[in-house]
């Protein structure tokens, strides 16, 4: 391939970048706060509602995300005509999927981050005299975090790589492009182009979350 | 300071998620609240034979219709039936004879790629009009689709290195013979006489023919069944050191393939393709494409 080539082949590539950025914030975005209320409901004083919580994640996570996708995006249309209207657009059924899937995961995360917290820091508050959501608040919750921020950059270095799958339910993206590159040229670089994109996007995402690390250290 | 800044991510966290929680349970509601709406529209067509006779019937004429937009369903990593240019822009035989057939019907169009392994469900599942890419009409189509008649005729070929011993179907014997996946390459492989004598007794499968020819110049593999129509391309349009036997392993044919019951659409696009053949517009993309006129023939 000739140098203004693999310049085209990268623009073809770049522009399946979008859907990667957005899949990427909006599943962040809808997933951490999703997981932590699951974490939340899992330590629920209603049996039943743990054992919903714990029988959700324990689909989601023991199930492929690739067929949660076709379930929603092929399946649930034809439950009823509500769930035809709402999921009309693919990217709706990727979001949602993908939303599901990490909050079952970031649930579980947040969950080991609690039980790093000693008991002798619930007894501690108790002696100066916080109450229940002060505790939580402004003892709990920062170390939690704190112990959960490495899986948290873990889970969404994964979610940048697993944007790919996406194009199981026709939304195209950059290993889209670049297959489609490769039939077109007969060469495999446009796969390294790809390698290239998604090491750059999870390069960033490593700085900011190395950032953060430091910036909730005590 | 930092603890504070914290508790305030962690309270706009819970918002969130009290929100969502929200969102959650306001579409359970309205989703259950369409079930009894459903469930007593099916007593009603219960309760009356007729109704219901009448519903199907006029349900059954809807997709009489042509739909506003013609969604084209392919693999675009097909060419030079559907591919994507630099721009990844679809071009291809099939998107510009698709193109010209909207036109003539007055429906919008649209090329969307799909999972070639998900065609099925795209159809059935309205995502697409119908599958045009080069498909192959197999054994039991009729069936599953409303298949056109044939427009353009294709051989399943054998491609080998340029500098390979192999010269013949029978020189494959003990040679590492590959094919896409489901293709129509490997069902004609497995129904020749030579399959039993090849390396291992089985075709090597590969996701894509790309794989499969990638595989073959690195040599994992020594030859490759598939469309003669894609592997001339390749290899002239790549400029690859490959060959293509004069042995072929079948002779097919190409269709396009509407969803199981809507042979409204399947007919008015086949006429279309039809008159776009007598006013010589069919011939015209053939020379553009294969540098021949009579390579598609709308029989």
């Amino acid at each position: 391939m000739t140098t203004s080539e693999i310049l085209a082949t990268t623009q073809a590539l770049l522009q399946g970048l979008g859907t990667v950025i957005t899949l990427f914030v909006v599943v962040m975005v809808a997933s951490l706060p999703l997981g932590f209320l699951l974490t939340m409901l899992a330590r629920c004083r209603i049996a039943p509602i743990r054992w919903l919580v714990n029988a959700y994640i324990y689909i989601m996570r023991g199930t492929p995300l690739m067929l949660q996708l076709f379930f929603i995006y092929y399946g649930l249309p034809f439950v009823n005509d509500f769930f035809k209207m709402a999921l009309r657009s693919a990217m709706v059924c990727a979001l949602l999927g993908f939303s599901l899937n990490y909050a079952a995961y970031f649930a579980e995360i947040f969950r080991g981050g609690l039980l790093s917290v000693d008991k002798g820091q619930y007894e501690a508050c108790q002696v100066l005299g916080l109450n229940r959501v002060q505790t939580t608040l402004y003892a709990v919750l920062p170390q939690m975090f704190r112990v959960a921020l490495p899986s948290i950059t873990n889970e969404s270095i994964t979610l940048v790589k697993d944007t790919a799958l996406v194009f199981s339910i026709s939304i195209m993206e950059v290993l889209y492009y670049a297959k489609a590159a490769v039939s077109r040229t007969g060469s495999i670089l446009p796969y390294a182009i790809a390698f290239l994109i998604y090491l750059a996007l999870n390069s960033l995402l490593q700085l900011f979350f190395n950032w953060l690390e430091k910036k909730t250290a005590y | 300071m930092n603890k504070k800044w914290l508790s305030g991510i962690l309270i706009a966290a819970l918002a969130v998620s009290a929100f969502s929680a929200c969102g959650g349970s306001a579409s359970t509601e309205s989703s259950s609240s369409s079930e009894p709406a459903s469930s007593s529209s099916q007593q009603e067509e219960s309760a009356s034979q007729e109704e219901s006779a009448a519903e199907a019937s006029s349900q059954a004429e809807e997709p009489s219709a042509l739909p506003e937009t013609f969604v084209l369903g392919l693999d675009a990593s097909f060419p030079p039936m559907g591919f994507m240019d630099q721009n990844n822009n679809i071009i291809g035989v099939d998107i510009d004879l698709a193109k010209a057939v909207c036109e003539k019907l007055g429906m919008e169009f649209e090329a969307k790629p799909i999972d070639w392994d998900a065609k099925e469900m795209e159809l059935n599942s309205d995502k697409i009009s119908c599958i045009w890419n080069g498909l192959t009409i197999q054994e039991g189509f009729d069936e599953i689709y409303e298949m056109t008649p044939a427009y353009m005729d294709n051989e399943q070929v054998i491609v080998v290195m340029e500098s390979s011993d192999i010269q013949s179907k029978e020189d494959l014997a003990d040679k590492i013979v590959a094919a896409q996946k489901d293709s129509s390459g490997l069902a004609a492989l497995q129904k020749d006489e030579i399959y039993s004598s090849i390396q291992g007794g089985a075709a090597k499968e590969y996701g894509n023919y790309v794989e499969a020819l990638t595989d073959l110049e690195i040599g994992r593999c020594d030859a490759v069944v598939m469309d003669s129509i894609v592997a001339n391309y390749y290899i002239n349009a790549n400029a690859k050191a490959m060959r293509v036997l004069d042995d072929k392993m079948a002779s097919e044919q190409y269709g396009i393939a509407f969803k199981k019951g809507n042979t409204e659409l399947r007919d008015a696009v086949w006429g279309a393709l039809q008159e776009l053949e007598a006013e010589g517009k069919v011939a015209e993309i053939s020379l553009q494409w294969f540098n021949k006129e009579d390579m598609i023939q709308i029989g």
